[in-house]
C-alpha cells in the first residue's frame, strides 16, 4: 500500500514536472502565437461583421460589408489580377531566382570578395523602409530632378525616363526584388555550405565541370531551401505593400493596386474598418490555400518529418 | 466693410465676466483646468495651435488681475499626419479610446462628419451670446463651418487658391504689358477660357519660354474643386443634403484635362512628380508657366525667386480658374481651417472662449502675415502690420467674391479621391474622358450609395 501510493506520489510529481516543462518551453510561443497570429484573424473576423466606421463605434452586427464585397466592388478582380503578376515575377525573377544566383557566385568567388558583395545585397535590406522608398522616389523622379534622369537626359542626351508612368509594375518588382533577393540569397548561401566538401572533390575528379557540378551536386541539396524560400516569400509578398504605398500609392490609376495595399486604402485612408476587416479576409483565404496548395506540390511534409537520427 | 472695434478695456472685462462665468461650476477647488488641444503639425500653420496657447495666456493674465486663483492650461498635442483627411482620421480614433480633445483644429469640410458621430459641439448659441468676439467675422466664412443650419466651428483662417502665371514668360514670346496685366480681367469677364488658357500656355512652351505649360498638385486634393467649377460642377447639393456629379459635366472637364496634355501643356506624368518637383518647376526652376494652387505660396515664391513686394508683381500674375466657355464665370477655391470644440469636452464653453480669444486681431493677424492666409476679421485688413507684411493678402481679398468652398460633406474626402484617380486615368492616357466619366460616377456610386446624387 505504501509503495503503491509512492509510486503514484511519483509518477503524479513526474506529470506535474512534465506539465511544467511543457508551459516553460511552449508557454512563450504558444502566447505569441496566439496574440500575434490567431488573435488578429478572429478580431478581423469580428469587425468584418460590424459597421465599424471612421469613428470605430460599433453600432450593428452585419453582412452587408460581404454583401458589397461579392456584388459592388469592381475593383477586387483587377487588384487581384495585379497581386499574382507582382507576386509571380518578384518571386519568379529575384527572391528565388536572383537569391540562388548571388548565392551560387557569392559561394564561388574567395571568401572575403563572397561576404563582401553579400554585404552590399543586404544593405536595402539593412535600411528603413521609408529611407530605401525615399531613395527610390529620388532615383526615379520623372523630371531632371531624378537620378536616372539628371544621367539619362543631363549626361547622355537622352529623352526623359518616367519608370513610375510607363512601367509602374517592373518599379515595384526591381523595389521589392531587390530586398528580397537578400533573404533567398542568405539561406542558399548557408544551405551550400553545408554541402560536404569532398563531393565537390569528387565530381571535379569525375571530370565535371562548374556547371555539372551546380546542377548535379549544389542544386539537388537546395531544394528544401528553394521549397522553403518559394512558400515563405510567396506568403510573405501576398501581404506586403509598404514600398509599393510609399513609391507608387497604388498608381497611376489602379496599375500597381496590390490587393493588400487595396485594403489597407479602404480601411485606413478611408475610414472603412469593417469592410477592410471584409477585404482582408479574402486574403487570409487565399494565404491558407496558397499555403496548403505548396505544401502539396512541394512536398513539404516530407521536410518537416521527424529526422531518422536523433541525437540522444 | 470694416466694423467698428470694440474698446480693449471693455473686451477684457467682457472676456474675464465670461471666463468667471463658465469656470465657475469647474473650480471650487481646482487651481488648474486642462484644456486638452489637438493640432496637425502643420509647417503651413503652427500658429493654429500657438494661437489658442496664446489665448489661454491672455486669459490666465486677466484671471490673475481679478485675483482669481484659477488658471487654464493647454495640453497641446500636435499629430504627425500627413494631411488633413489623414489627421482628422487620426482623431476619430483618439475619440474612440477616449483620448479626445476639448479643442480641435480641423480642415472644414470634415466638420459634418463629426456633427453626425457627436463629436462637434454646437457653437450657435455661443457666438450669439458674444458678439465682441465674433462680429467682426467675414460672413462668407461663416459657410464653412455650419452643418444642416448650425456652426460647430469658428473660421481658423481662409485662402484663395489661384492660377500663378508667370509675366516674364509672355514677355519672353512677345506679349505686351497690357495683355500680361489684362489678363485677369479677361478671366474674369468670361472672355478668356480655360481652353484659351490651355493655348496660350502652349504658345509659351512652343516659344521656349517654358518646359511646362500648367502644373497642378501631383496628389488627392482641394484645388482641383475650382476647375470642376469652372465647368459648372457643384459638388453639393443643398437641398438634399448630399453630393453630387453630372457625368456629362464631368466628362467636359475631362476632355480639357486631355486638350491639355496632348497640347504638351499639363505634363502626362503630373501625378507622379513629387511635390518638391511641382514647388520647384514654378520657383526656383522656373520651367513652368502657370501653377494652381494656394496664396500662402507667396512667401516661398519670394524667397526663392529673390523678389519683394515692389517687384513681385512685376514677375508673377494671378488669376482664377477660367470659364469652360465664353461668357462663363471663373472659379477659385477657398479653403479655410477651422477650430472645433469637443461635444464630450467638460468644459465646452470655456474651451469656446479660448477660441474666440484666439481669434481675434491681433492673434490671427500673426498667422495671417507669417504664413500667407487670409483674415478672418475685416478689422484685420486695417492694421498696421497687416498693412505691411499682409500686402498680399490684401490684393488677393478681393478674389474671394469668386470663391467657394468644399461641401461640408462627411464623404468629400472619399469623392475627391476618387475624382483624382479619374484625373490620373485621363492625364495618363489610361482611360479617354468620357471612360473616365462614367468609371468616377460609378466609383462614386459604389463608394457614397445613398449619400450621392447623380444629375444625368
Amino acid at each position: 500500500m505504501t509503495s503503491q501510493s509512492s509510486a503514484t506520489s511519483r509518477s503524479s510529481a513526474a506529470a506535474r514536472r512534465q506539465l511544467a516543462n511543457m508551459a516553460l518551453f511552449m508557454g512563450p510561443a504558444t502566447v505569441l502565437l496566439f496574440m500575434f497570429f490567431i488573435a488578429p484573424v478572429v478580431v478581423d473576423v469580428f469587425v468584418a461583421f460590424t459597421d465599424m466606421g471612421r469613428s470605430l463605434r460599433v453600432t450593428e452586427f452585419t453582412t452587408a460589408n460581404f454583401e458589397r464585397l461579392l456584388t459592388n466592388d469592381s475593383r477586387i478582380g483587377p487588384t487581384m489580377a495585379v497581386t499574382f503578376t507582382y507576386v509571380l515575377l518578384t518571386l519568379g525573377i529575384f527572391n528565388v531566382t536572383f537569391g540562388l544566383l548571388l548565392a551560387l557566385t557569392t559561394t564561388a568567388l574567395p571568401e572575403r570578395s563572397g561576404a563582401f558583395f553579400r554585404a552590399i545585397w543586404l544593405l536595402p535590406r539593412m535600411s528603413p523602409s521609408v529611407v530605401y522608398a525615399l531613395l527610390w522616389a529620388w532615383v526615379i523622379g520623372p523630371t531632371d530632378r531624378g537620378l536616372i534622369n539628371q544621367v539619362a537626359v543631363g549626361w547622355l542626351g537622352l529623352e526623359p525616363v518616367d519608370l513610375l508612368s510607363n512601367q509602374p509594375m517592373l518599379l515595384i518588382v526591381l523595389a521589392n526584388g531587390f530586398i528580397g533577393a537578400s533573404m533567398g540569397m542568405i539561406i542558399f548561401t548557408s544551405a551550400i555550405r553545408a554541402i560536404p566538401e569532398h563531393l565537390f572533390h569528387a565530381a571535379r575528379v569525375d571530370g565535371a565541370g562548374p556547371l555539372a557540378v551546380i546542377w548535379h551536386i549544389t542544386l539537388p541539396a537546395l531544394r528544401w531551401p528553394l521549397s522553403f524560400i518559394t512558400v515563405y516569400q510567396t506568403l510573405s509578398l501576398l501581404v506586403s505593400f509598404e514600398y509599393i504605398w510609399l513609391i507608387t500609392n497604388g498608381g497611376p490609376f489602379y496599375d500597381t493596386m496590390v490587393f493588400a495595399l487595396y485594403v489597407y486604402k479602404r480601411a485606413f485612408e478611408n475610414g472603412q474598418y469593417a469592410y477592410g476587416a471584409a477585404l482582408s479576409l479574402i486574403l487570409v483565404a487565399i494565404g491558407i490555400a496558397a499555403s496548403l496548395l505548396m505544401w502539396r506540390l512541394l512536398d513539404m511534409k516530407r521536410l518537416l518529418q521527424t529526422p531518422k537520427i536523433e541525437v540522444q | 466693410m470694416t466694423k467698428a472695434k470694440l474698446p480693449f478695456g471693455a473686451f477684457t472685462g467682457i472676456a474675464v465676466l465670461a471666463a468667471s462665468a463658465v469656470l465657475a461650476p469647474a473650480v471650487v477647488s481646482a487651481e488648474e483646468v486642462t484644456i486638452n488641444l489637438w493640432s496637425r503639425a502643420d509647417r503651413s500653420g503652427p500658429l493654429r495651435a500657438g494661437n489658442i496657447v496664446a489665448a489661454a495666456d491672455q486669459l490666465n493674465r486677466m484671471l490673475e488681475t481679478t485675483g482669481s486663483e484659477t488658471r487654464v492650461v493647454i495640453d497641446l498635442f500636435e499629430n504627425n499626419a500627413d494631411g488633413f483627411d489623414a489627421d482628422a482620421l487620426d482623431l476619430f480614433k483618439a475619440f474612440a479610446v477616449d483620448r479626445g480633445p476639448d479643442i480641435y483644429v480641423l480642415a472644414h469640410e470634415w466638420i459634418g462628419a463629426f456633427v453626425e458621430e457627436g463629436l462637434a459641439y454646437q457653437l450657435d448659441d455661443h457666438i450669439e451670446a458674444n458678439p465682441e468676439l465674433y462680429d467682426d467675422v467675414i460672413d462668407t466664412l461663416w459657410e464653412s463651418v455650419a452643418y444642416k443650419g448650425s456652426r460647430y466651428g469658428i473660421p481658423q483662417d481662409s485662402e484663395i487658391r489661384m492660377f500663378f502665371y508667370d509675366k516674364n514668360m509672355l514677355r519672353q514670346i512677345g506679349k505686351d504689358e497690357a495683355f500680361i496685366e489684362g489678363l485677369p480681367a479677361l478671366v474674369e469677364s468670361g472672355e478668356f477660357t480655360i481652353y484659351d488658357m490651355t493655348d496660350l500656355a502652349k504658345e509659351v512652351v512652343d516659344g521656349g519660354a517654358a518646359e511646362y505649360g500648367i502644373v497642378h498638385r501631383p496628389n488627392v486634393g482641394p484645388d482641383f474643386q475650382m476647375l470642376m467649377k469652372s465647368f459648372g460642377i457643384d459638388q453639393y447639393n443643398a437641398d438634399e443634403g448630399k453630393l453630387q456629379i453630372s457625368e456629362t459635366q464631368l466628362a467636359a472637364f475631362f476632355d480639357w484635362l486631355k486638350y491639355s496634355v496632348d497640347a504638351g501643356v499639363i505634363p502626362a506624368n503630373m501625378t507622379a512628380w513629387s511635390w518638391d518637383e511641382v514647388h520647384a518647376s514654378f520657383r526656383t526652376d522656373k520651367t513652368s508657366f502657370i501653377k494652381f494652387h494656394g496664396i500662402w505660396n507667396v512667401p516661398a515664391q519670394l524667397e526663392t525667386r529673390g523678389l519683394t513686394k515692389d517687384t513681385y508683381f512685376d514677375e508673377i500674375g494671378w488669376t482664377h480658374s477660367p470659364a469652360a466657355e465664353a461668357g462663363g464665370a471663373p472659379a477659385n477655391l477657398s479653403h479655410p481651417i477651422i477650430y472645433a470644440v469637443s461635444a464630450e469636452s467638460e468644459h465646452p464653453e470655456l474651451a469656446a472662449l479660448i477660441i474666440g480669444l484666439a481669434s481675434q486681431n491681433y492673434l490671427n493677424t500673426a498667422h495671417a502675415v507669417t504664413t500667407g492666409h487670409t483674415p478672418i476679421n475685416h478689422g484685420q485688413a486695417a492694421m498696421p502690420r497687416f498693412v505691411e507684411e499682409g500686402w498680399a493678402l490684401r490684393a488677393g481679398a478681393p478674389m474671394l467674391e469668386y470663391a467657394s468652398f468644399m461641401p461640408n460633406h462627411a464623404m468629400i474626402g472619399q469623392y475627391n479621391a476618387i475624382v483624382f484617380t479619374g484625373i490620373q486615368a485621363v492625364e495618363t492616357g489610361r482611360l479617354e474622358p468620357k471612360d473616365a466619366a462614367a468609371f468616377v460616377v460609378e466609383e462614386l456610386q459604389a463608394e457614397l450609395g445613398d449619400e450621392l446624387v447623380v444629375l444625368d
